[in-house]
């Protein structure tokens, strides 16, 4: 007997009147969505701006371009080497020489970091 | 292109277009909200809020809920997890407002007040409950409109179990007694007798 009335009261809490206004309510939700993501957006974007400057200047002060060159220089000197010991690995000569596969690397660790970053933006 | 999402997703399921929104889809929770709002702030207005303030914390609720979308497992449907989540945040603002701690006045108030309610006056659930003590209102739309535990009930209400029990029992008797056939009746055909 009580569990009865205690169903048909679930019922009648389940049943509720469609307010008039439920279109513009749902409307105001979804502005409050958006104005949240709007904001995080630009404080992705300005936290994105500010890392590249300071990323850029810590470029500039190390000397990055000077030392991928003499890395360059480096990778043509063992290309050498390895030119020498045998004839069996052109090949790794042939990605190397002239400091390409430094430049590889160089890209792959951009495209890696990218990847990382798309996966931070995602979690946030 | 708005329009043409919106199209899409109307013929969805709740739990698809949940996983469109936990993929940070918004149009797509835009229609679940359109689809439950009335829901939530039905059982908002049933605890007690009134009007603008039902749709504030259903708002709130409802931007919680689509933060926490990931931990819908689909357990249960949609509605019921959003009522639970604006109920605690309804419960929450009372407490802020120290409003909490006022309803067991309120509700000797209310009870002696309602007791006298118009026997012709139509009774459905609203109006029923309207005659309940507020902590009772509180409770038993906790437990039965928004589908929480006792125990879940106290927790958020910061009230012990039993205490909650007491509150839930005592409303629904007086529930049952205004939503039986002649109830309305009956409490005035047992006030002129006694």
């Amino acid at each position: 007997m009580a569990e009865d009335f205690e169903r048909r009261l679930e019922r009648l809490f389940a049943e509720h009147p469609e307010l008039a206004d439920a279109g513009a309510f749902a409307e105001r939700v979804e502005r409050r969505l958006n104005a949240g993501w709007t904001a995080r957006r630009w404080l992705i974007g300005a936290a994105g701006v500010v890392g590249g400057v300071i990323g850029a200047s810590q470029l500039m002060v190390s000397n990055l371009f000077q030392r991928v060159e003499t890395a360059g220089d480096s990778a043509k000197l063992i290309s050498s080497s390895l030119n020498h010991l045998s004839a069996s690995t052109d090949w790794m000569s042939a990605v190397s020489a002239g400091g390409v596969g430094v430049w590889a690397a160089a890209a792959l660790a951009v495209v890696m970091m990218g990847f990382v970053l798309t996966r931070v933006i995602g979690e946030i | 292109m708005p329009g043409l999402g919106h199209s899409r997703f109307t013929s969805l399921h709740d739990v698809e277009l949940c996983a469109h929104a936990a993929t940070g889809e918004r149009r797509a929770f835009g229609e679940l909200v359109r689809r439950h709002g009335s829901a939530v702030r039905g059982v908002l207005r049933r605890m007690g809020a009134q009007g603008a303030e039902a749709d504030d914390v259903a708002q709130d609720a409802f931007l919680t809920a689509f933060e926490r979308i990931a931990e819908f497992r689909g357990e249960g449907t949609f509605a019921g997890w959003v009522k639970r989540i604006a109920a605690r945040l309804y419960l929450r603002r009372l407490q802020k407002d120290r409003r909490l701690g006022s309803l067991s006045t309120e509700a000797a108030e209310a009870e002696s007040s309602t007791n006298g309610g118009d026997a012709d006056a139509a009774i459905d659930l609203d109006e029923a409950l309207k005659t309940l003590g507020a902590t009772e209102r509180v409770c038993v739309t906790m437990c039965f409109g928004a589908g929480l535990s006792h125990s879940e009930a106290a927790e958020a209400l910061n009230l012990p179990l039993g205490t909650v029990k007491s509150h839930v029992k005592r409303g629904l008797d007086k529930l049952r007694t205004r939503l039986a056939p002649d109830g309305g009746a009956a409490v005035e055909g047992r006030r002129g007798n006694g």
